[in-house]
């Protein structure tokens, strides 16, 4: 292998894709542009749940706890309803994600200190959410059960014993979703940019001809793939540090962990991606056909990550598979130095899982590569 | 508009799809993998999560704590620790998303009355699970306070008590929505996606110099361009609607003629799309990559669909209401979760039927641009 | 090193069909040997082989002084290759490429300001030297292309159809230009459809289903194939080969 070699096709390579005007805002602006859209969008919070009322009760005591439903974040009142059947109207017409129906007799059983209750309708539709939604709603109404006792004239004695739950939550203390999803947005839009650069760089030398120019010559195969990959691999770190840079101002994610140790895994990261970006380029005769495989990868790469749904929650066999995602093992990287502050004592596994799958899969392309008959 | 025409036009383009394996393995292989990746793999539901106990006490009462632990639906107890650094370390690792640790005479303090604390790690760092796990084991605890009450009996205080139910998905699966609802995404790629090459792909090769010296109208071309995707996506919604009846169970609760005429005018938004993006983009690698940029993101992320709309900065929220994976979404959701008849849903049916025809419209004016 | 090329019953099979039978050629030395044929005669097939990028399925030879199956990769370090389309890159300007396939050809650095100045010198390039190669006219890509193929001094050039889509001004220079080369002791090995060109070959293979068909001088070809026309050209005589071989 000669290093000089190496060095002027990547010199050309750059050239090449800083020249092409239209190329500029797909590097830069396009990624920007997608961890915002991403950033906004992907999130599991419970906010803004819209809320109506039925209110047949019409007391102190009933307004008392609307009010705290309206004043919980998870919440928003939207309406009041009429009657019952106004509100069930309500929520088949999707207007509302949850009725609370409070019957008439709601204050006069709580004074005569009878239990009270309250009715609430879910929409179900968004089945994660709605659990997430009833036990925010439960919450409320404890939270407001509690004012209530302690306000009222038989205080729960402190004695009263049983279980007393100290529920502490580790990483994401306010179970935000930008510092989960932010991080695995980021791993995302590397693998997309990498992997579409990379299987177009290739086809686009078939096409124009000018491969059939780069086989006469001495060059070797190891050396034209090393100075096809080395430009985008650089450039997908320069973008790594935009990225993050950009979502640590805007989106004011926190990086709990090491970034040195991050780039160095992200550079792992990317001998998978650009390993099937070459092994899509090998197979693929026009842009047009590289285009769709890439995203014929692309799917499956996103679904079974890890990213929205959970591995661990996969049947055994799809499991088996996702193991076999880069984007899978890079997000466990990402997630842990973002969100963890762990490092490599903790995260070796998926390292060295990167390491094996890039391994296998630039050699399946280079093989490929070196077989074809010109 | 001649009939033959449009006939002779769609049949080329049926012949380019079906010598092209590769877009016909997307246009039916993506279908059929989202829908069984949906179906039988992701969900976003809390069921059997790891979980790891450090039990200290090791009494009768902890013992009987760790096998409710484990025989509730949440949570599935995968490992029993030693101490808090083991415990501390499957966390980080990623082994088990909650922890339960029972401190030394709990079970003491629990006989004689007294406050027994009981700590509870959860690995945050996934909100939906994080929340979903937090919710879970408070109403564990809640729950075994009840019935330890309920044997005393010591006066249940007054007090509100929630009556929950589930409307449209009482089981709370999330495959129940999601199952239907990514048909909205499938029929981008398959329609929108794969139309995005067929003009331009004429306009990079030349041929359609010679199509223009033929006695063609433009909306005969478009007509012609159209059906066989149109064909394409068809196939699709009754593949992915017949997979998801047979092998899930899941199928529309009311109107499946509804079903099928939101799925026809979604399709002629997709393909009219793909075709207006093919006739503007002039090339089909700046084609395709629009089309993925103006379809398929946006159904996935802008429509509703997973992501709810009112969690969106406003404007945000106005980009979602021009998807047109949004008013489809809403009619999914109507027919097959809240079984609402087709009747019931005609304001998102119109706006389906106007973004259709503005897009034919629109079709129609950039070929005849193109000198049709 | 007398021969250029000398290979024995070459041939190359793809499965079931033979594309090149057999066949024999011997290039000398300062020579400009034209390579004549129909389409799909096996023309491209055989300067694949003699290049280093196919394998032949059978025979022997050497090229450029090294053994045809052996020293296959250093072939490609001792000849040149300038292919139909001028295959550079369109989005860089001339020094770039050239820069480019200095490094490609392993020419020490020490030597490519002298090599650059040489290759720009000898086929005119010097106002269009820092310009986007895209906005160039064919003659001066073609000769840009010939540049590079130059850059590692090899003995031996293979060109495959190099004057398709070149005005005959620039087909003229072009000629000239390879008549010099020749001067200096380098071969040529030219396969072209312009019969006219053939004429300043020194000999020309005429090429057909695999086989060779004939070889020789054009002149001579001539007065075999039509010794009672003396005005006859090399057309005449192929359109009669051919046509006896299809009988």
């Amino acid at each position: 292998m000669n290093g000089r070699c190496v060095r002027e096709l990547v010199r050309k390579e750059f050239l090449q894709l800083f020249r092409d005007r239209r190329n500029r805002p797909l590097l830069i602006v396009a990624p920007l542009l997608q961890l915002i859209l991403f950033g906004y969008v992907v999130t599991t919070d419970v906010r803004e749940t819209r809320l109506a009322v039925v209110d047949e009760s019409r007391t102190p005591l009933s307004r008392s706890l609307i009010e705290a439903f309206a004043a919980s974040p998870a919440f928003r009142l939207q309406a009041s309803a009429a009657d019952a059947r106004s509100l069930e109207e309500d929520l088949l017409q999707r207007r509302v994600d949850l009725g609370i129906h409070i019957a008439s007799d709601f204050a006069v059983r709580l004074t005569a200190r009878r239990p009270a209750e309250v009715q609430l309708l879910f929409d179900g539709s968004l089945s994660h959410l709605t659990s997430q939604r009833a036990a925010a709603a439960q919450a409320v109404i404890e939270d407001w059960n509690r004012r209530l006792l302690s306000l009222g004239s038989e205080p729960r004695s402190p004695a009263g014993g049983g279980i007393e739950g100290r529920i502490r939550t580790w990483y994401n203390p306010n179970l935000e979703s930008r510092p989960y999803f932010v991080p695995g947005i980021v791993a995302f839009l590397v693998m997309l940019l990498s992997l579409l650069f990379t299987s177009l760089a290739i086809v686009r030398e078939k096409e124009a001809g000018t491969m059939e120019q780069l086989i006469v010559t001495p060059l070797r195969p190891v050396e034209f793939l090393l100075g096809k990959t080395i430009p985008f691999f650089l450039v997908a770190q320069g973008q790594m540090v935009l990225v993050i840079g950009f979502a640590r101002a805007w989106f004011e994610v926190p990086l709990a962990g090491s970034a040195v140790f991050l780039f160095a895994a992200s550079g792992l990261f990317l001998v998978c991606t650009l390993g099937v970006g070459l092994w899509i380029s090998t197979v693929s005769r026009t842009q047009q056909q590289a285009v769709l495989t890439t995203f014929l990868f692309l799917v499956p790469f996103f679904l079974l990550s890890g990213f929205v749904f959970p591995i661990e929650r996969m049947p055994l066999l799809v499991r088996a598979a996702a193991r076999l995602n880069p984007l899978a093992h890079f997000l466990v990287i990402v997630r842990g130095v973002f969100l963890k502050g762990v490092g490599p004592t903790v995260l070796w596994p998926s390292c060295l899982a990167l390491a094996g799958i890039g391994a296998i899969v630039f050699g399946a392309a280079l093989l490929k590569f070196r077989k074809r008959p010109g | 508009m001649r009939a033959r025409c449009i006939r002779a036009v769609a049949r080329k383009e049926m012949i380019h799809l079906l010598r092209d394996p590769r877009s016909l393995a997307l246009a039916f292989l993506i279908p059929l993998l989202l829908v069984l990746l949906f179906g039988y793999a992701l969900s976003l539901d809390v069921e059997e999560l790891a979980a790891a106990v450090v039990d200290r006490d090791c009494s009768p009462e902890s013992r009987d704590l760790i096998r409710r632990i484990d025989a509730s639906r949440a949570f599935a107890v995968r490992a029993e620790l030693e101490t808090d650094t083991a415990l501390s370390r499957a966390i980080d690792a990623g082994r088990v998303s909650v922890g339960w640790v029972v401190p030394a005479g709990w079970g003491a303090a629990l006989r004689a009355g007294r406050p027994a604390p009981l700590q509870v790690l959860i690995d945050g760092s996934d909100p939906n699970t994080g929340s979903q796990a937090r919710a879970f084991a408070a109403a564990l605890i809640e729950r075994l306070n009840a019935e330890r009450r309920g044997g005393r009996h010591a006066g249940v205080p007054p007090a509100v008590e929630a009556r929950i139910r589930i409307w449209f998905n009482e089981n709370l699966e999330s495959r129940t929505f999601i199952v239907p609802g990514i048909l909205a995404v499938i029929l981008m790629i398959a329609g929108a996606l794969l139309a995005s090459t067929a003009i331009a792909r004429e306009a990079e090769s030349g041929t359609l110099e010679t199509l223009r010296m033929l006695p063609l109208t433009a909306g005969e071309l478009t007509a012609g361009k159209a059906l066989p995707y149109v064909a394409v996506a068809w196939i699709d919604v009754l593949a992915a609607a017949v997979l998801a009846w047979g092998v899930f169970g899941i199928a529309p609760r009311a109107g499946i003629a509804g079903f099928l005429l939101a799925s026809f005018l979604y399709i002629l938004v997709a393909v009219g799309t793909g075709l207006l993006l093919s006739a503007l983009a002039g090339s089909q690698l700046v084609a395709t990559q629009l089309a993925i940029l103006a379809t398929y993101l946006p159904s996935l992320l802008l429509s509703d669909f997973v992501f709810p709309r009112q969690n969106m900065p406003s404007a945000l929220q106005a980009l979602s209401a021009l998807v047109p994976a949004t008013y489809f979404i809403d009619l999914l959701n109507g027919f097959y979760l809240r079984g609402i008849p087709a009747s019931g849903l005609w304001p998102s049916f119109l706006v389906l039927f106007g973004m259709a025809v503005a897009l034919a419209a629109g079709c129609v004016w950039a070929v005849r641009r193109e000198g049709f | 090193m007398a021969e250029a090329v000398a290979v024995r019953g070459l041939s190359k099979r793809f499965g079931r069909f033979t594309a090149v039978d057999g066949i024999d050629l011997t290039v000398q030395e300062g020579e400009i040997f034209g390579f004549l044929g129909p389409n799909g005669a096996g023309k491209s097939t055989t300067i694949r082989m003699l290049c280093g990028i196919l394998k032949p399925s059978g025979g022997c030879g050497r090229v450029a002084g090294l053994d045809l199956f052996r020293d296959a990769e250093r072939i490609k370090r001792r000849i040149g290759y300038l292919s139909q389309q001028f295959s550079l890159y369109d989005d860089l300007t001339p020094y770039e490429n050239l820069r480019l396939f200095l490094g490609i050809y392993r020419v020490a650095p020490s030597l490519w300001a002298e090599r650059i100045e040489e290759a720009v010198a000898s086929v005119g390039l010097r106002p269009d030297l820092h310009r986007i190669v895209r906005g160039l006219p064919p003659g001066a890509r073609q000769r840009l292309a010939l540049a590079c193929a130059l850059l590692h001094r090899p003995r031996l050039l293979f060109l495959d159809e190099p004057t398709s889509g070149v005005d005959p001004l620039a087909r003229r220079a072009f000629w000239e230009f390879i008549g010099g080369l020749t001067r200096q002791g380098i071969s040529a090995f030219v396969s072209t459809h312009h019969l006219e060109e053939a004429d300043r070959c020194g000999r020309v293979a005429l090429m057909h289903e695999g086989r060779i068909v004939a070889c020789g001088p054009p002149r001579r070809l001539v007065a075999e194939v039509l010794p009672e026309r003396p005005e006859a050209g090399l057309e005449d005589a192929f359109a009669i080969l051919l046509r006896g071989r299809a009988a």
